[in-house]
């Protein structure tokens, strides 16, 4: 299928650089007779072309850097992204805060060309942007460009990939941000229900919950970040994907011509993924916000991955649960009006457990009837089987709407990336779409009894306990060290 | 007057379905609505009057769970998320309701049947339920400072204009809101005239047009109604107010600005981005770089929202142990710079270069170009207008900045709002 729309934006360009009004037209001027208006029911539809993907050129340099070249002449822009192998999940626990920062410091510090400032303004002179990042499983460098200036904007991506200074007035910025943001932190009901559910579940001394604070920052130096750089910033640990408005060739001799001699890492060693357990099982937490109005709600347990055998079924669960016709939001939302924000997502993780979570938010009084309509749905996947309807509306969801996971080349070159990085087969999606079609009812209360574990399951609230009904039992504290943290007993 | 809220709470009706759509039997549903609303008239009565509602609200109960026995809930959005719509949703802002979803394009006519049944025979059932859906939604808002900073601040700034209210509505006005009063709204302000369409995707523009006028020339032609919206006074002396909430300090200044259609309103935009767009704008090299002064700061137009005139923002995170005096006096030697120092031509090059590329890439979506086509020929008259704008700014010059920060910065024109945290 081609990405075709009413008139090319290109077009559109050109006209705004003042040369011609190409092809913009709303109508034409023939007006055709009207047809009659029918019913949705009986409107027939003519099949979608099948997708195709897009070409794209996928090769090695000698050191090792793996790149993806995707074409998309729409639009006069190229954008770009290394993809490292790198996350916080491998940083020191007595650092927190350390991948954050090397991400930040990497473009903010400058390079050994340019300082921080020279960049921004070379790069906003240019309405470009080079970014990096770390997060919790991935780093990623990116850069996006006008076609025009696409030589210089690469090299300067080239030089925060591969050359930063990590100049110490930068970091000594970026820590003291990270200083403001743990100020900040307890400012939103959603970011605290959010970072302490996560704690609950993997545990506060996880990688995958742990905090910065204002110790780790402390044993935050520039070594470090020059360290965990060096650990991780190769080209036989990097993936290069570029799509955009480019002649192949010319990118190809770019990319040598900037990372070619890009030093390979000899005997690259990574970290084993840190071992993963549910550490609180089962029970109800309170975190206490007297101003709050609403609770905030959330409710689950340790999930999976996306390799997992019950991947398809759980997907199709979560159609069932959520949006318009999902039992979530017609019981919790639509039938019984106790809130506007009502989900239950299974959420699998690539290469470690995810969770599966529910919740929303409810006013204070609603409290422990949102939390039992929420148990009651997800009881009720487990014990009977979704209807035959509730079962066409899932499939027909995601089978036809299949087609936007290929709305831009970008897109598709970013999802091939991530299976790539994942260790994931090319043609995933494809499994997924044919795995999809052939779920049954039965299939998917199996994957509900196998994965839902109602014993396992951890209520976090985070409210008012004043006007929470019925009232909060008595405090219980709770060990942990946070001084939100205490009173775990609702009567649900 | 005392109904705000009511074009929100109609955005949610409108997912209810129509007399052929949410429904197992209409002939049987609709008496049992009327009743709902006979009842709910009553109770009010009671309530006010001083007499036991006990009786009548269960009355209701009762009907209401009869009424529900025919609903097949959200059986709209249903059939639209399975014939694989992605994205459905509805937004509601000062200025315009905006309805929106991607098909695939084997679904064209589905978007015309189903949308204009929409609007042709719509039913708000489950009317009371949503009642308490919006009412949660609100108090989402309420429990979000910020947003309470901000709400303050069009409350304050603005006397007489509709921009001084919350969209969502005053609680008071959502909970006395009937199913008649969105009725009378639907039937003033959905009229065919007042409807903008905006369709982007591999489609054929003659087939659309032959669809549009096959599915929407069915409605009857309707005049809008002439606004009677009061302008806005102009402020004539500086306002300010405090908030003292459990939150962290934030500061924000707002001054009154002309509406979009305004000839200066490529200045204020680039003035906009002066300010606050990327690591080399004013506010970020100065106030967080530099001075250290802030965690971050912005400004915006549009608030809050542009067809009628508005403001031009100025919010900041102060950093911990940086008071709101020391932010605000920061904040104000830049305000002072850009109508003091004409500005640099390199930064203004640079201004205008972002600007372009940003409305370009905001052209890369379907969804994004066809909100923007939609909002230009609604608020500018013209779609075209939207590409306009690239020329305007292109025309800014460093006296027009000087001149339009003169005239915007001044004291009797801002309001200032504070909030601080709660002891």
């Amino acid at each position: 299928m081609g990405f075709r729309r009413i008139w090319g934006v290109r077009a559109i360009y050109i006209w705004l650089c003042g040369l011609v009004l190409a092809g913009l037209m709303i109508f034409g001027n023939n007006t055709p007779a009207s047809a009659a208006p029918r019913h949705y029911t009986d409107l027939e539809f003519p099949p979608l072309p099948e997708v195709r993907l897009p070409d794209y050129n996928r090769y090695e340099l000698p050191n090792g850097l793996v790149v993806y070249l995707m074409e998309d002449h729409e639009l006069p822009f190229i954008s770009g992204t290394a993809l490292v192998r790198v996350g916080d999940r491998w940083e020191p626990q007595t650092q927190v805060g350390l991948a954050s920062l090397t991400g930040t410091v990497m473009r903010s510090g400058g390079t050994k060309q340019y300082t921080g400032d020279e960049l921004n303004q070379l790069l906003e002179e240019g309405a470009a942007s080079v970014e990096a990042g770390i997060g919790s499983d991935a780093g990623s460098v990116s850069f996006s460009s006008l076609t025009e200036d696409v030589e210089k904007v690469f090299g300067w991506f080239a030089g925060v990939l591969t050359e930063p200074v990590f100049a110490p007035e930068k970091l000594e910025l970026a820590k003291s941000q990270s200083r403001g943001r743990i100020e900040r932190r307890n400012d939103n009901p959603g970011q605290i229900l959010g970072r302490e559910f996560t704690k609950l579940i993997y545990g506060a001394t996880s990688p995958y919950a742990s905090l910065t604070e204002y110790a780790t920052l402390d044993r935050i130096d520039r070594e470090s970040l020059v360290k965990f750089h060096q650990q991780y910033f190769h080209p036989n640990n990097t993936m290069l994907g570029i799509s955009g408005d480019f002649n192949p060739q010319q990118m190809q001799k770019l990319i040598q011509e900037k990372l070619g001699s890009w030093q390979p890492k000899q005997n690259l060693e990574l970290p084993p993924l840190p071992e993963v357990n549910q550490v609180t099982i089962g029970g109800v937490f309170l975190i206490p916000q007297p101003r709050l109005n609403q609770s905030y709600v959330r409710i689950g347990h340790l999930g999976g991955m996306v390799k997992d055998r019950d991947y398809v079924p759980l997907n199709v669960l979560n159609e069932v649960m959520n949006s318009f016709g999902g039992r979530l939001f017609d019981e919790i939302r639509s039938r019984q009006g106790l809130a506007y924000d009502v989900y239950g997502f299974w959420s699998p993780q690539f290469d470690y457990p995810g969770v599966f979570v529910a919740g929303g938010q409810t006013r204070s009084e609603t409290t422990v009837p949102f939390i039992k309509g929420i148990l009651e749905e997800i009881d009720r996947l487990r014990t009977t089987p979704i209807t035959p309807a509730e079962l066409a509306r899932a499939k027909d969801s995601t089978l036809n709407s299949f087609v936007f996971n290929f709305q831009t080349p970008n897109q598709t070159l970013s999802r091939l990336m991530t299976y790539a990085y994942y260790g994931y087969p090319q043609d995933f999606i494809f499994q997924y779409q044919k795995q999809v079609a052939n779920v049954t009812a039965a299939d998917i209360q199996r994957a509900a009894q196998g994965n839902f574990q109602p014993d396992k399951l951890v209520t976090l609230v985070v409210g008012n306990p004043e006007t929470i009904q019925p009232p909060p039992n008595s405090s219980q504290s709770r060990g942990g060290g946070d001084r939100y943290y205490h009173s775990p007993r609702l009567a649900i | 007057m005392g109904k705000t809220g009511v074009a929100h709470f109609l955005e949610h009706l409108a997912f209810k379905g129509t007399t052929r759509i949410g429904t197992t039997d209409w002939q049987a549903e609709r008496v049992l609505l009327d009743q709902l609303d006979q009842l709910d008239g009553q109770i009010r009565e009671a309530i006010a009057t001083g007499k036991d509602p006990k009786a009548l609200q269960a009355e209701f109960a009762q009907v209401q769970a009869q009424a529900d026995q025919y609903v097949k809930s959200n059986e709209f959005g249903q059939i639209i998320s399975q014939a694989g719509g992605v994205g459905l949703n509805a937004a509601t802002g000062t200025d315009f309701t905006l309805y929106f979803y991607n098909l695939p394009a084997n679904k064209l006519e589905l978007w015309f049947s189903l949308e204009s049944e929409r609007f042709l025979d719509p039913v708000f059932r489950e009317f009371f339920k949503e009642k308490e859906v919006v009412l949660e939604e609100r108090r989402t808002g309420i429990d979000n400072p910020i947003r309470r900073l901000l709400q303050t601040m069009q409350d304050q700034a603005f006397s007489v204009h509709p921009y001084k209210r919350p969209v969502i509505g005053y609680e008071e006005d959502i909970r006395n809101l009937t199913r008649q009063d969105v009725q009378e709204f639907f039937e003033t302000h959905y009229v065919p005239s007042k409807l903008t369409i905006g369709i982007v995707g591999d489609v054929e523009p003659q087939q659309v047009k032959q669809l549009a006028e096959a599915y929407f020339g069915r409605y009857t032609p309707k005049a809008a109604t002439p606004s009677t919206i009061s302008p806005e006074p102009p402020q004539t002396a500086p306002k300010e107010f405090t908030l003292e909430l459990d939150h962290q300090p934030v500061y924000v200044e707002g001054y009154h600005r002309p509406a979009i259609n305004h000839p200066d309103n490529a200045v204020y935009e680039v003035i906009a981005k002066l300010m606050s767009d990327g690591r080399r704008s004013r506010l970020y090299s100065q106030l967080v770089e530099q001075q250290q002064v802030a965690l971050s700061a912005s400004g915006s137009n549009g608030y809050p929202g542009n067809k009628f005139a508005h403001m031009i923002l100025f919010l900041a995170f102060p950093k911990p142990g940086v008071s709101l005096e020391q932010l605000a006096q920061s904040l104000q030697a830049e305000i002072i710079k850009i109508q003091q120092e004409p500005i640099d031509l390199r930064d203004l090059e640079r201004v205008k270069k972002q600007f372009k590329a940003e409305v370009l890439a905001s052209l890369g979506s379907n969804g994004g170009m066809a909100s923007n086509l939609v909002e230009a020929e609604v608020k500018l008259g013209d779609w075209r207008k939207l590409f306009e704008i690239i020329d305007r700014v292109e025309a800014v010059t460093p006296e027009d900045i000087q001149r339009v920060a003169k005239a915007t910065f001044t004291e009797a024109n801002r309001t200032v709002g504070r909030l601080v945290s709660k002891k």
